[in-house]
């Protein structure tokens, strides 16, 4: 049953056309979210996105459902559905494609107004392929109300070889706000055998915390791995592991004791582990963390304990049960 | 000439800032036994130099002298320092670092820095406490940034020393090889973009973030 309002189709402006949600007000500010193309001539701001999806989400009788949902091109969502009873919808994005190649750009505008829950998902990995000359891109605006939650939970990233990839994320909370993002890259296989044969893997998130007249800046996470630059397997890039796992915590329930939780989480599995909290703002605080490994699943797993921890401790929801595979 | 001894000073291993007392994570590798000797540090120093003194510090400083807002640059600082005592450390020796500057090297520019920090409307970063006090010296922009660089790797490097411990004579050949990483950082520094601000490789900063839980320590980063 699905009680979703789709509205006419609309353009969504927002990271799509530059614009910076969150820092209004500010005379300057001091990284543009329009991205500068290094090479001049290849991707730029202002190509056609090869898929857009917005999506806004809200409380409506004591369940969350999206009051305006708009895709075109390469991405649509799956009908929602409920996991449990807590009023928390989930939707699955679909990527029709298959992959991301060279030049592609796409656009993921989503919004969870006050006391919202939304989980979003992907309905498989995000697959990376040769990008020649140029990059592959998502772009993403993220904007929670108060009291709103979003746990964003993609499958794997992978870049294969040639790949390069650039994900920005553009994140606004309010101080009651609660956002969990968890994320995995892996290097695809390329026939030689040899992993890392992508060119450049990006992942840039910026999370400001509005409140009225104001805005900070919370916590900017910004992921380079490049691979054909010296020896990314190495001592203090890689450390000999090829799977990067991350997870981003921002909620005002966050402090150095659920870091010091989260960590015993983490201490049972193998891959290298390290959490840390963030600075504060408007009384609300993130914590990172962040996980090495030699497999999707080790960290699948890993990231999966950690929101376990947090979905009973703070909602009393069971683990997260996709049922994709 | 007429700021070479100022340099000198400002970057000199004997200013108080405290650096002795961090090692920004490579304590990390000497527990673990990864950075044993000579021949690891030097690969962790030159992954320090190449990544987080590049992206971080060293873009801070470029930015800095290019006219960018203080205040955004402290708050830009204050939220791409992602592990806890990384953070904490750029703001105690930046602290000192201004504190220091008002005695010795006092402006106009280096006061409403001071004052933003007084009035908690920023943290009070080492690069851009430096780069405050190098600018209204009139060090050109490469230089200090040469000069910061290797003051950094310098402290490191004689930390390093202390910790695993290395010889005073191996300490000296460590930083013979920085003085190249810093020289490749430099030139590379001004090509970087704003995108590339903050970025770190995932293996220093969860070293920096696994310090915290590390029970016997020297340092406190």
């Amino acid at each position: 049953m699905s009680t979703t309002a789709v509205e006419s189709p609309k353009r969504v402006t927002g990271l799509a056309k530059g614009a910076s949600p969150g820092i209004r007000g500010r005379a300057r500010f001091a990284v543009p979210t329009t991205p500068r193309p290094l090479i001049p001539g290849s991707a730029c701001a202002d190509r056609s996105p090869m898929g857009e999806l917005a999506l806004s989400i809200e409380q409506r009788g004591g369940r969350s459902v999206a009051t305006h949902q708009y895709h075109r091109g390469a991405l649509r969502v799956l009908r929602p559905h409920y996991l449990d009873d807590s009023g928390q919808v989930c939707y699955v994005v679909v990527n029709p494609g298959g992959a991301y190649l060279g030049a592609d750009l796409f656009l993921v505008d989503v919004e969870v107004q006050a006391g919202a829950d939304l989980l979003l998902t992907t309905q498989s990995a995000t697959k990376v392929y040769r990008t020649p000359g140029s990059f592959a891109e998502q772009r993403m605006a993220i904007r929670l109300g108060e009291g709103a939650r979003l746990e964003l939970v993609p499958d794997q990233l992978i870049a294969y070889r040639e790949a390069s990839y650039r994900q920005r994320t553009h994140v606004t909370v309010r101080p009651s706000s609660s956002l969990v993002m968890a994320e995995v890259v892996t290097p695809g296989w390329s026939p030689d055998g040899a992993a890392f044969r992508y060119e450049e893997v990006r992942l840039r998130n910026e999370i400001h915390v509005e409140t009225e007249g104001d805005s900070q800046l919370l916590a900017l996470d910004n992921l380079l791995i490049r691979p054909p630059l010296g020896d990314v397997t190495g001592l203090g890039f890689m450390e000999g592991y090829s799977h990067l796992g991350s997870l981003v915590v921002v909620d005002p329930r966050v402090d150095q004791a659920l870091a010091d939780d989260l960590h015993s989480v983490t201490s049972e599995n193998d891959a290298l582990t390290g959490i840390s909290i963030t600075r504060s703002a408007a009384g609300t605080t993130g914590l990172v963390l962040r996980s090495l490994s030699n497999s999707t699943g080790e960290l699948n797993r890993l990231l999966g304990a950690c929101t376990a921890l947090l979905r009973k401790r703070w909602y009393g929801q069971e683990p997260l049960n996709l049922r994709k595979h | 000439m007429s700021y070479q001894l100022a340099l000198q000073q400002l970057v000199d291993s004997a200013l108080p800032t405290g650096a002795f007392a961090h090692s920004l994570g490579f304590e990390t590798y000497v527990d673990a036994g990864v950075v044993a000797d000579e021949v690891g540090f030097g690969r962790w120093l030159a992954a320090f130099i190449s990544q987080q003194l590049t992206y971080s510090d060293g873009l801070a400083i470029r930015f800095l002298y290019e006219g960018w807002d203080i205040g955004e640059l402290d708050s830009l600082l204050s939220a791409s320092l992602l592990p806890r005592e990384v953070r904490e450390a750029s703001f105690k020796m930046g602290l000192r670092l201004l504190e220091i500057g008002a005695e010795v090297f006092p402006s106009h520019g280096l006061g409403l820095y001071r004052d933003l920090v007084a009035t908690g409307r920023a943290a009070g970063h080492q690069p851009l406490a430096f780069a405050v006090v190098a600018s209204s010296l009139g060090v050109p922009m490469e230089e200090a940034l040469a000069a910061y660089l290797f003051a950094a790797a310098t402290s490191l490097t004689q930390n390093a020393v202390r910790a695993i411990p290395l010889g005073q004579n191996a300490g000296q050949r460590l930083l013979r090889q920085a003085a190249d990483d810093v020289a490749a950082a430099v030139e590379r520094i001004p090509r970087l973009s704003p995108d590339d601000f903050g970025a770190v490789s995932p293996g220093l900063e969860i070293s920096q973030m696994r310090h915290e839980r590390q029970r016997a320590r020297m340092f406190m980063s």
